[in-house]
Protein backbone atom coordinates (compact mmCIF):
# COMPACT_ATOMS: atom_id res chain seq x y z
CA UNK A 1 0.00 0.00 0.00
CA UNK A 2 1.15 3.32 -1.06
CA UNK A 3 0.41 4.84 1.78
CA UNK A 4 1.74 2.45 4.30
CA UNK A 5 5.12 3.70 2.52
CA UNK A 6 4.56 7.19 2.66
CA UNK A 7 3.84 7.34 6.11
CA UNK A 8 6.32 4.89 6.69
CA UNK A 9 9.31 7.02 5.02
CA UNK A 10 7.87 10.18 6.69
CA UNK A 11 8.02 8.77 10.32
CA UNK A 12 11.72 7.46 9.68
CA UNK A 13 12.72 11.37 7.78
CA UNK A 14 11.10 12.73 11.48
CA UNK A 15 13.59 10.47 13.71
CA UNK A 16 16.53 11.20 11.36
CA UNK A 17 15.56 15.15 11.30
CA UNK A 18 15.56 15.30 14.87
CA UNK A 19 18.92 13.39 15.78
CA UNK A 20 21.01 15.54 12.88
CA UNK A 21 18.95 18.92 13.89
CA UNK A 22 19.00 18.59 17.69
CA UNK A 23 22.65 17.97 17.53
CA UNK A 24 23.42 20.23 14.95
CA UNK A 25 21.24 23.25 16.66
CA UNK A 26 22.71 22.81 20.47
CA UNK A 27 26.29 23.28 19.13
CA UNK A 28 25.26 25.97 17.29
CA UNK A 29 22.78 27.74 19.37
CA UNK A 30 24.98 27.76 21.95
CA UNK A 31 27.24 30.03 19.76
CA UNK A 32 24.51 31.99 18.81
CA UNK A 33 23.74 32.61 22.63
CA UNK A 34 27.33 33.75 23.46
CA UNK A 35 27.09 36.04 20.37
CA UNK A 36 23.67 37.77 21.47
CA UNK A 37 24.62 38.22 24.83
CA UNK A 38 27.82 39.69 23.84
CA UNK A 39 25.93 42.40 21.80
CA UNK A 40 23.71 43.13 24.63
CA UNK A 41 26.14 43.42 26.72
CA UNK A 42 28.52 45.89 24.89
CA UNK A 43 25.49 47.80 24.21
CA UNK A 44 24.58 48.02 27.88
CA UNK A 45 27.95 49.41 28.74
CA UNK A 46 28.24 51.81 25.91
CA UNK A 47 28.29 55.49 27.77
CA UNK A 48 24.87 57.62 27.68
CA UNK A 49 23.88 59.04 23.73
CA UNK A 50 27.50 56.46 22.35
CA UNK A 51 24.69 53.73 22.64
CA UNK A 52 24.46 52.00 18.75
CA UNK A 53 21.22 52.96 17.43
CA UNK A 54 18.08 50.87 18.23
CA UNK A 55 17.97 48.12 15.33
CA UNK A 56 14.95 48.12 12.90
CA UNK B 1 -6.92 2.46 35.93
CA UNK B 2 -3.39 1.10 35.05
CA UNK B 3 0.04 1.59 37.05
CA UNK B 4 3.24 3.97 36.09
CA UNK B 5 6.89 3.45 36.18
CA UNK B 6 7.39 6.94 37.61
CA UNK B 7 10.15 6.40 40.44
CA UNK B 8 12.16 8.40 42.96
CA UNK B 9 14.53 8.64 40.03
CA UNK B 10 12.53 10.16 37.79
CA UNK B 11 11.21 12.50 39.77
CA UNK B 12 15.36 13.53 40.34
CA UNK B 13 15.96 13.90 37.13
CA UNK B 14 12.68 16.14 36.62
CA UNK B 15 13.65 18.08 39.71
CA UNK B 16 17.40 18.51 38.19
CA UNK B 17 16.24 19.77 35.12
CA UNK B 18 13.61 22.44 36.74
CA UNK B 19 16.51 23.85 38.60
CA UNK B 20 18.59 23.77 35.54
CA UNK B 21 16.34 25.76 33.62
CA UNK B 22 15.08 28.11 36.10
CA UNK B 23 18.63 29.23 36.74
CA UNK B 24 19.48 29.76 33.20
CA UNK B 25 16.40 31.59 32.78
CA UNK B 26 17.45 34.02 36.00
CA UNK B 27 20.87 34.43 34.67
CA UNK B 28 20.32 36.34 31.83
CA UNK B 29 18.12 38.85 33.14
CA UNK B 30 20.64 41.55 33.81
CA UNK B 31 21.02 41.91 29.83
CA UNK B 32 17.25 43.33 30.11
CA UNK B 33 17.74 47.41 29.91
CA UNK B 34 14.73 48.21 28.27
CA UNK B 35 11.46 47.18 26.47
CA UNK B 36 12.86 46.47 22.95
CA UNK B 37 15.50 44.03 24.83
CA UNK B 38 12.58 42.45 27.09
CA UNK B 39 10.31 41.94 24.03
CA UNK B 40 12.52 40.79 20.90
CA UNK B 41 15.63 40.39 22.38
CA UNK B 42 17.12 43.74 21.25
CA UNK B 43 16.46 42.10 18.26
CA UNK B 44 20.11 40.10 18.34
CA UNK B 45 18.75 36.73 17.71
CA UNK B 46 20.68 34.58 15.04
CA UNK B 47 19.37 31.64 13.06
CA UNK B 48 20.34 28.30 15.53
CA UNK B 49 18.89 29.92 18.62
CA UNK B 50 15.92 31.06 16.13
CA UNK B 51 15.19 27.18 15.17
CA UNK B 52 15.57 26.13 18.54
CA UNK B 53 13.27 28.76 20.09
CA UNK B 54 10.50 28.43 17.41
CA UNK B 55 10.61 24.75 17.69
CA UNK B 56 10.48 24.76 21.50
CA UNK B 57 7.87 27.43 22.13
CA UNK B 58 5.23 25.54 19.31
CA UNK B 59 5.79 22.36 20.87
CA UNK B 60 4.21 22.44 24.32
CA UNK B 61 2.30 19.00 26.22
CA UNK B 62 -0.78 20.26 24.79
CA UNK B 63 1.05 19.68 21.12
CA UNK B 64 1.83 16.28 22.18
CA UNK B 65 -1.96 15.77 23.31
CA UNK B 66 -3.70 17.00 20.57
CA UNK B 67 -1.58 15.69 18.19
CA UNK B 68 -1.82 12.30 19.75
CA UNK B 69 -5.68 12.82 19.77
CA UNK B 70 -5.63 13.18 16.43
CA UNK B 71 -3.00 9.89 15.64
CA UNK B 72 -5.66 7.95 17.75
CA UNK B 73 -8.51 9.08 16.07
CA UNK B 74 -7.75 9.49 12.30
CA UNK B 75 -4.50 7.26 12.45
CA UNK B 76 -1.67 8.74 10.20
CA UNK B 77 -4.15 11.11 8.08
CA UNK B 78 -4.36 13.09 11.84
CA UNK B 79 -1.07 14.37 10.61
CA UNK B 80 -2.36 16.11 7.76
CA UNK B 81 -2.35 19.61 9.40
CA UNK B 82 1.74 18.97 9.81
CA UNK B 83 2.55 18.26 6.51
CA UNK B 84 0.20 21.51 5.77
CA UNK B 85 2.19 23.76 8.20
CA UNK B 86 5.68 22.45 6.91
CA UNK B 87 4.61 22.97 3.04
CA UNK B 88 3.42 27.15 4.30
CA UNK B 89 6.57 27.82 6.28
CA UNK B 90 8.90 26.39 3.40
CA UNK B 91 6.81 28.34 1.02
CA UNK B 92 6.86 31.41 3.11
CA UNK B 93 10.31 30.93 4.10
CA UNK B 94 11.80 30.79 -0.16
CA UNK B 95 9.32 33.69 -0.74
CA UNK B 96 9.19 36.21 1.68
CA UNK B 97 5.33 36.27 0.96
CA UNK B 98 3.82 38.60 3.64
CA UNK B 99 6.77 38.40 6.52
CA UNK B 100 9.46 40.19 4.36
CA UNK B 101 7.61 43.25 4.36
CA UNK B 102 6.92 42.74 7.38
CA UNK B 103 10.26 42.07 9.38
CA UNK B 104 11.84 45.41 6.52
CA UNK B 105 9.60 47.57 8.10
CA UNK B 106 11.17 47.32 11.60
CA UNK B 107 7.71 46.76 14.23
CA UNK B 108 7.22 45.26 17.28
CA UNK B 109 3.98 43.43 16.32
CA UNK B 110 1.64 42.97 13.41
CA UNK B 111 -0.67 45.91 14.42
CA UNK B 112 2.00 48.33 14.62
CA UNK B 113 2.36 47.62 10.98
CA UNK B 114 -1.35 48.06 10.42
CA UNK B 115 -1.30 51.23 11.24
CA UNK B 116 0.90 52.69 9.00
CA UNK B 117 -1.64 51.35 5.86
CA UNK B 118 -5.07 51.79 8.18
CA UNK B 119 -4.60 53.93 10.73
CA UNK B 120 -4.72 53.60 14.90
CA UNK B 121 -8.13 52.69 15.47
CA UNK B 122 -7.26 49.11 13.38
CA UNK B 123 -3.94 49.04 15.23
CA UNK B 124 -5.86 48.80 18.59
CA UNK B 125 -8.76 46.33 17.12
CA UNK B 126 -6.29 44.31 16.03
CA UNK B 127 -4.56 43.76 19.08
CA UNK B 128 -7.69 43.23 21.11
CA UNK B 129 -8.62 40.64 18.92
CA UNK B 130 -5.16 38.91 18.79
CA UNK B 131 -5.30 39.09 22.51
CA UNK B 132 -8.67 37.76 22.60
CA UNK B 133 -8.05 34.92 20.30
CA UNK B 134 -5.04 33.74 21.76
CA UNK B 135 -5.57 33.47 25.41
CA UNK B 136 -8.74 32.22 25.00
CA UNK B 137 -6.04 29.25 22.67
CA UNK B 138 -3.60 29.96 25.52
CA UNK B 139 -6.45 28.89 27.85
CA UNK B 140 -6.51 25.44 27.74
CA UNK B 141 -2.47 24.56 27.73
CA UNK B 142 -2.71 24.22 32.06
CA UNK B 143 -5.71 21.89 32.21
CA UNK B 144 -4.48 19.36 29.46
CA UNK B 145 -0.80 19.67 30.54
CA UNK B 146 -1.64 18.61 33.96
CA UNK B 147 -4.05 15.94 32.76
CA UNK B 148 -0.89 14.91 30.90
CA UNK B 149 1.47 14.54 33.89
CA UNK B 150 -0.72 13.60 36.42
CA UNK B 151 -1.90 10.17 34.05
CA UNK B 152 1.97 9.75 33.36
CA UNK B 153 3.49 10.02 36.67
CA UNK B 154 0.22 8.13 38.44
CA UNK B 155 0.10 11.32 40.65
CA UNK B 156 -3.60 12.45 42.54
CA UNK B 157 -5.63 14.19 40.41
CA UNK B 158 -6.39 16.18 42.94
CA UNK B 159 -3.37 17.71 42.67
CA UNK B 160 -3.54 18.95 39.27
CA UNK B 161 -5.22 22.52 39.93
CA UNK B 162 -1.56 22.96 42.38
CA UNK B 163 1.38 21.49 39.72
CA UNK B 164 -0.48 23.52 37.43
CA UNK B 165 -0.37 26.75 39.05
CA UNK B 166 2.87 25.75 40.55
CA UNK B 167 4.67 25.46 36.76
CA UNK B 168 2.87 28.19 35.98
CA UNK B 169 4.24 30.49 38.73
CA UNK B 170 7.93 29.26 37.59
CA UNK B 171 7.46 30.06 34.19
CA UNK B 172 5.75 33.53 34.85
CA UNK B 173 8.92 34.31 37.45
CA UNK B 174 11.84 33.92 34.41
CA UNK B 175 9.19 35.57 32.15
CA UNK B 176 8.76 38.64 33.79
CA UNK B 177 12.08 38.94 34.55
CA UNK B 178 14.15 38.34 31.63
CA UNK B 179 11.78 38.52 29.15
CA UNK B 180 12.28 37.56 25.59
CA UNK B 181 16.43 36.77 26.53
CA UNK B 182 14.72 34.51 29.09
CA UNK B 183 12.34 32.86 26.85
CA UNK B 184 15.12 32.44 24.27
CA UNK B 185 17.64 30.78 26.37
CA UNK B 186 15.27 28.50 28.39
CA UNK B 187 13.67 27.24 24.75
CA UNK B 188 17.08 26.21 23.53
CA UNK B 189 17.63 24.54 26.92
CA UNK B 190 13.81 22.87 26.29
CA UNK B 191 14.84 22.26 22.70
CA UNK B 192 17.63 20.03 23.39
CA UNK B 193 16.03 17.96 26.31
CA UNK B 194 12.31 18.02 24.91
CA UNK B 195 14.15 16.43 21.60
CA UNK B 196 16.26 13.60 23.14
CA UNK B 197 12.87 12.39 25.23
CA UNK B 198 10.62 12.45 21.86
CA UNK B 199 13.58 10.81 20.13
CA UNK B 200 13.65 7.71 22.76
CA UNK B 201 10.32 7.28 23.37
CA UNK B 202 9.55 7.25 19.35
CA UNK B 203 12.53 4.50 18.83
CA UNK B 204 11.15 2.48 21.47
CA UNK B 205 7.97 2.04 20.16
CA UNK B 206 9.36 1.57 16.64
CA UNK B 207 11.40 -1.20 18.59
CA UNK B 208 9.02 -2.67 20.76
CA UNK B 209 5.14 -2.65 19.28
CA UNK B 210 6.73 -2.01 15.71
CA UNK B 211 5.48 -0.70 12.37
CA UNK B 212 3.79 -3.51 11.36
CA UNK B 213 1.61 -3.23 14.37
CA UNK B 214 1.34 0.51 14.16
CA UNK B 215 0.15 0.21 10.41
CA UNK B 216 -2.15 -2.82 10.94
CA UNK B 217 -3.76 -1.04 13.95
CA UNK B 218 -4.52 1.74 11.76
CA UNK B 219 -5.99 -0.13 8.66
CA UNK B 220 -8.00 -2.11 11.44
CA UNK B 221 -9.86 0.94 12.83
CA UNK B 222 -9.83 2.93 10.20
CA UNK B 223 -9.09 1.74 6.73
CA UNK B 224 -7.50 3.53 3.69
CA UNK B 225 -9.19 6.76 5.64
CA UNK B 226 -6.63 6.25 8.39
CA UNK B 227 -3.90 7.25 6.22
CA UNK B 228 -5.64 9.22 3.45
CA UNK B 229 -7.90 12.17 5.20
CA UNK B 230 -9.39 12.75 1.99
CA UNK B 231 -11.64 9.10 2.47
CA UNK B 232 -11.85 9.48 6.16
CA UNK B 233 -15.45 9.91 6.54
CA UNK B 234 -14.86 11.91 9.79
CA UNK B 235 -12.32 14.28 7.82
CA UNK B 236 -12.77 14.62 4.32
CA UNK B 237 -11.88 17.47 2.00
CA UNK B 238 -13.27 20.24 5.00
CA UNK B 239 -11.09 19.25 7.14
CA UNK B 240 -8.22 19.78 4.80
CA UNK B 241 -9.31 22.92 3.65
CA UNK B 242 -9.92 24.63 7.34
CA UNK B 243 -6.10 22.99 8.52
CA UNK B 244 -5.18 24.84 4.77
CA UNK B 245 -6.63 28.21 5.30
CA UNK B 246 -5.32 28.09 9.40
CA UNK B 247 -2.01 26.90 9.14
CA UNK B 248 -1.15 29.09 6.06
CA UNK B 249 -2.76 32.20 8.13
CA UNK B 250 -0.66 30.89 11.62
CA UNK B 251 2.60 30.73 9.23
CA UNK B 252 2.37 33.87 8.60
CA UNK B 253 0.58 35.69 11.91
CA UNK B 254 0.63 33.37 14.94
CA UNK B 255 2.50 35.81 17.06
CA UNK B 256 4.75 33.88 18.42
CA UNK B 257 6.02 32.81 15.14
CA UNK B 258 5.83 36.40 14.14
CA UNK B 259 8.03 37.45 17.33
CA UNK B 260 10.94 35.40 16.18
CA UNK B 261 10.57 36.94 13.07
CA UNK B 262 11.05 40.17 14.66
CA UNK B 263 13.51 39.06 17.08
CA UNK B 264 15.87 37.93 14.52
CA UNK B 265 18.55 40.15 13.47
CA UNK B 266 17.60 40.44 9.84
CA UNK B 267 15.27 39.67 7.62
CA UNK B 268 17.33 37.27 5.82
CA UNK B 269 17.70 35.34 9.66
CA UNK B 270 14.64 35.33 9.59
CA UNK B 271 13.35 33.85 6.23
CA UNK B 272 16.17 31.22 7.23
CA UNK B 273 14.73 30.37 10.37
CA UNK B 274 11.38 29.70 8.65
CA UNK B 275 12.97 27.33 6.00
CA UNK B 276 14.88 25.74 8.64
CA UNK B 277 11.97 24.91 10.98
CA UNK B 278 9.63 24.48 8.07
CA UNK B 279 10.17 19.85 8.60
CA UNK B 280 9.84 20.59 12.07
CA UNK B 281 6.33 20.67 11.80
CA UNK B 282 5.22 17.46 10.28
CA UNK B 283 7.89 16.08 13.34
CA UNK B 284 5.46 18.28 15.29
CA UNK B 285 2.82 16.63 14.59
CA UNK B 286 3.57 12.98 12.88
CA UNK B 287 5.95 11.81 16.25
CA UNK B 288 3.19 12.39 19.10
CA UNK B 289 0.58 11.02 16.57
CA UNK B 290 2.86 7.52 16.68
CA UNK B 291 2.35 7.87 19.88
CA UNK B 292 -1.32 8.23 20.36
CA UNK B 293 -1.50 5.25 17.13
CA UNK B 294 0.48 3.22 19.44
CA UNK B 295 -2.30 3.55 22.22
CA UNK B 296 -4.52 2.84 19.68
CA UNK B 297 -2.48 -0.40 18.87
CA UNK B 298 -2.37 -1.79 22.21
CA UNK B 299 -4.65 0.05 24.72
CA UNK B 300 -8.19 -1.37 24.89
CA UNK B 301 -11.28 0.64 24.90
CA UNK B 302 -11.72 0.33 28.32
CA UNK B 303 -8.82 1.54 29.36
CA UNK B 304 -8.76 4.55 27.52
CA UNK B 305 -12.04 5.52 28.48
CA UNK B 306 -14.69 8.04 26.53
CA UNK B 307 -12.12 10.51 26.83
CA UNK B 308 -9.55 9.94 23.33
CA UNK B 309 -6.75 12.79 24.75
CA UNK B 310 -5.88 10.37 27.51
CA UNK B 311 -5.05 7.59 25.61
CA UNK B 312 -1.62 8.65 24.82
CA UNK B 313 -0.19 9.31 28.55
CA UNK B 314 -2.64 6.08 29.23
CA UNK B 315 0.04 4.56 26.79
CA UNK B 316 3.18 6.32 28.14
CA UNK B 317 2.00 5.38 31.77
CA UNK B 318 3.32 1.56 31.71
CA UNK B 319 5.25 1.49 28.33
CA UNK B 320 7.78 3.94 29.44
CA UNK B 321 10.29 2.11 31.61
CA UNK B 322 11.65 3.71 34.62
CA UNK B 323 14.65 6.44 34.20
CA UNK B 324 13.49 6.87 30.83
CA UNK B 325 10.23 8.20 32.33
CA UNK B 326 12.26 10.86 34.13
CA UNK B 327 13.48 12.15 30.59
CA UNK B 328 10.05 11.91 29.49
CA UNK B 329 8.33 13.94 31.51
CA UNK B 330 11.50 16.22 31.90
CA UNK B 331 11.17 16.35 27.93
CA UNK B 332 7.09 17.38 28.24
CA UNK B 333 7.82 19.49 31.11
CA UNK B 334 10.36 21.34 29.00
CA UNK B 335 7.95 21.57 26.12
CA UNK B 336 5.16 22.89 28.42
CA UNK B 337 7.19 25.59 29.85
CA UNK B 338 8.87 26.67 26.91
CA UNK B 339 5.29 27.43 25.24
CA UNK B 340 3.93 28.96 28.08
CA UNK B 341 6.67 31.74 28.63
CA UNK B 342 6.62 32.49 25.19
CA UNK B 343 3.04 32.84 24.89
CA UNK B 344 2.41 34.93 27.91
CA UNK B 345 5.63 37.18 26.29
CA UNK B 346 3.93 36.99 22.90
CA UNK B 347 0.42 38.21 24.00
CA UNK B 348 1.92 40.42 26.59
CA UNK B 349 3.38 42.13 24.19
CA UNK B 350 0.90 43.01 21.66
CA UNK B 351 -1.04 44.36 24.99
CA UNK B 352 1.98 47.04 25.94
CA UNK B 353 2.66 47.92 22.18
CA UNK B 354 -1.04 48.12 21.02
CA UNK B 355 -3.55 47.94 23.13
CA UNK B 356 -2.40 50.23 25.63
CA UNK B 357 -0.79 52.88 22.43
CA UNK B 358 -3.61 55.26 22.70
CA UNK B 359 -3.10 55.18 26.41
CA UNK B 360 0.60 56.50 25.40
CA UNK B 361 -0.01 60.28 24.55
CA UNK B 362 3.82 60.88 25.52
CA UNK B 363 6.46 58.21 25.40
CA UNK B 364 6.63 55.84 28.31
CA UNK B 365 10.64 55.86 30.06
CA UNK B 366 11.99 52.19 30.02
CA UNK B 367 11.45 51.84 33.39
CA UNK B 368 7.82 52.69 32.85
CA UNK B 369 7.68 50.81 30.23
CA UNK B 370 10.04 47.44 31.95
CA UNK B 371 7.19 47.41 34.96
CA UNK B 372 3.92 47.62 32.84
CA UNK B 373 5.19 44.89 30.26
CA UNK B 374 6.21 42.78 33.82
CA UNK B 375 2.77 43.46 34.77
CA UNK B 376 0.60 42.42 31.68
CA UNK B 377 2.84 39.21 31.87
CA UNK B 378 2.19 38.32 35.43
CA UNK B 379 -1.84 39.29 34.79
CA UNK B 380 -1.80 37.05 31.95
CA UNK B 381 -0.48 34.05 33.65
CA UNK B 382 -3.35 34.92 36.52
CA UNK B 383 -5.95 34.65 33.86
CA UNK B 384 -4.85 31.89 32.59
CA UNK B 385 -4.79 30.03 35.94
CA UNK B 386 -8.44 31.01 36.17
CA UNK B 387 -9.65 29.74 32.82
CA UNK B 388 -7.88 27.08 32.46
CA UNK B 389 -9.63 25.53 35.68
CA UNK B 390 -13.36 26.51 34.63
CA UNK B 391 -13.66 26.17 31.14
CA UNK B 392 -14.74 22.67 30.03
CA UNK B 393 -13.86 21.67 26.74
CA UNK B 394 -16.31 20.44 23.93
CA UNK B 395 -15.20 18.49 20.99
CA UNK B 396 -11.08 17.64 20.08
CA UNK B 397 -8.50 19.84 21.27
CA UNK B 398 -7.60 20.90 17.89
CA UNK B 399 -10.76 21.53 16.89
CA UNK B 400 -11.07 24.08 19.66
CA UNK B 401 -7.84 25.39 19.14
CA UNK B 402 -8.48 26.10 15.58
CA UNK B 403 -11.62 27.96 15.95
CA UNK B 404 -10.21 30.32 18.74
CA UNK B 405 -7.08 30.59 16.73
CA UNK B 406 -9.35 32.05 13.94
CA UNK B 407 -10.92 34.58 15.94
CA UNK B 408 -8.00 36.38 14.94
CA UNK B 409 -6.33 34.47 12.58
CA UNK B 410 -8.83 34.70 10.11
CA UNK B 411 -8.65 38.57 9.76
CA UNK B 412 -4.74 39.19 10.62
CA UNK B 413 -3.96 36.95 7.99
CA UNK B 414 -6.05 38.71 5.34
CA UNK B 415 -5.31 42.50 6.72
CA UNK B 416 -1.89 41.36 6.57
CA UNK B 417 -1.84 40.14 2.90
CA UNK B 418 -4.05 43.15 1.87
CA UNK B 419 -1.35 45.41 3.98
CA UNK B 420 1.38 44.10 1.63
CA UNK B 421 0.02 43.59 -1.61
CA UNK B 422 -3.11 45.38 -2.37
CA UNK B 423 -3.16 49.22 -2.61
CA UNK B 424 -6.86 49.74 -2.55
CA UNK B 425 -6.89 48.06 0.90
CA UNK B 426 -8.49 50.84 3.45
CA UNK B 427 -9.66 50.69 6.68
CA UNK B 428 -13.05 49.80 6.35
CA UNK B 429 -12.07 47.07 4.97
CA UNK B 430 -10.03 46.33 7.73
CA UNK B 431 -12.91 46.70 10.14
CA UNK B 432 -15.30 44.50 8.43
CA UNK B 433 -12.58 41.97 8.30
CA UNK B 434 -11.80 42.35 11.91
CA UNK B 435 -15.46 41.95 12.72
CA UNK B 436 -16.90 39.47 10.43
CA UNK B 437 -13.04 37.36 11.11
CA UNK B 438 -14.12 37.17 14.97
CA UNK B 439 -17.51 37.01 14.75
CA UNK B 440 -18.24 33.69 12.81
CA UNK B 441 -15.88 31.74 15.30
CA UNK B 442 -16.66 33.72 18.62
CA UNK B 443 -20.60 32.55 18.21
CA UNK B 444 -19.55 28.98 16.78
CA UNK B 445 -17.91 28.70 20.53
CA UNK B 446 -20.92 30.24 22.06
CA UNK B 447 -23.37 28.11 20.45
CA UNK B 448 -21.83 25.24 20.86
CA UNK B 449 -22.02 25.72 24.77
CA UNK B 450 -25.82 25.96 24.53
CA UNK B 451 -28.29 23.04 25.31
CA UNK B 452 -30.59 24.73 22.27
CA UNK B 453 -28.15 25.31 19.36
CA UNK B 454 -25.89 22.81 20.12
CA UNK B 455 -27.35 20.62 17.94
CA UNK B 456 -26.94 23.22 14.92
CA UNK B 457 -23.82 23.52 15.88
CA UNK B 458 -22.95 20.13 15.82
CA UNK B 459 -24.43 20.02 11.76
CA UNK B 460 -22.53 22.76 11.04
CA UNK B 461 -19.30 21.25 12.47
CA UNK B 462 -16.18 23.25 13.21
CA UNK B 463 -14.42 22.91 9.59
CA UNK B 464 -17.06 24.17 7.74
CA UNK B 465 -17.78 26.95 10.31
CA UNK B 466 -13.72 27.89 10.12
CA UNK B 467 -13.94 27.81 6.48
CA UNK B 468 -16.95 30.08 6.41
CA UNK B 469 -14.72 32.64 8.62
CA UNK B 470 -11.89 32.76 6.30
CA UNK B 471 -14.03 33.08 2.91
CA UNK B 472 -15.98 35.54 4.67
CA UNK B 473 -13.42 37.83 6.24
CA UNK B 474 -11.49 38.16 3.02
CA UNK B 475 -14.66 39.00 0.95
CA UNK B 476 -15.41 41.46 4.08
CA UNK B 477 -12.26 43.48 2.92
CA UNK B 478 -13.09 43.40 -0.68
CA UNK B 479 -16.20 44.40 -0.14
CA UNK B 480 -15.43 47.30 2.98
CA UNK B 481 -12.53 48.31 0.72
CA UNK B 482 -14.26 49.13 -2.35
CA UNK B 483 -17.12 50.67 -0.87
CA UNK B 484 -14.94 53.30 0.67
CA UNK B 485 -13.08 53.28 -2.97
CA UNK B 486 -16.61 53.87 -4.16
CA UNK B 487 -17.77 56.59 -1.82
CA UNK B 488 -14.71 58.84 -2.24
CA UNK B 489 -14.64 58.32 -5.87
CA UNK B 490 -18.50 59.81 -5.89
CA UNK B 491 -17.77 62.49 -3.79
CA UNK B 492 -14.74 63.74 -5.60
CA UNK B 493 -17.00 64.02 -8.30
CA UNK B 494 -19.50 65.91 -6.53
CA UNK B 495 -16.68 68.45 -5.71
Amino acid sequence: MIGHWFWWALSLACLLWYCTITVYVAIKGVMDIRRMLQRLRERNAAPPGGASPIKK
Amino acid sequence: MIGTNFTFLDGTIVGLYLLGTMAAGLMVRKYVGNVEAFLIAGREMDVYLGIASLAATEFGIVTAMYTAQNGYQFGFAGATPGIITAAAMLFVGVTGFCVKPLRDAGVTTIPELFEHKFGPRVRWASGVVIVLGGLLNMGVFLRTGGEFLILVSGGNINYLELIMSLLLIAVAVYTVLGGMLSVLVTDFLQFVVMSVGLIIVTVMIFLRVGWGSLADAVMRHYGNGGFNPFVNPNMGWPYVLFNLFLNLAAVLTWQTTISRLLAAKDTKTGLKIYKGTSFFFVCRFLIPGIWGIAALATLSPGIVGTDTLHAMPRFLAFFVPAGVMGILVAAMLAADMSTDSSYMLAWGSVIYNDILAPFRKKPWSEKKGLFWNRTIVALIGVFLLFYGLWYPLKGDLWTYLGVTGTIYLSSMSVLLIACCYWKKANNWGATASITVGAAIPFSFLVLQQLESTRPLMEKIGPYFSGIAAYVCTAAAMVIGSLMKTSQDHQGEQRL
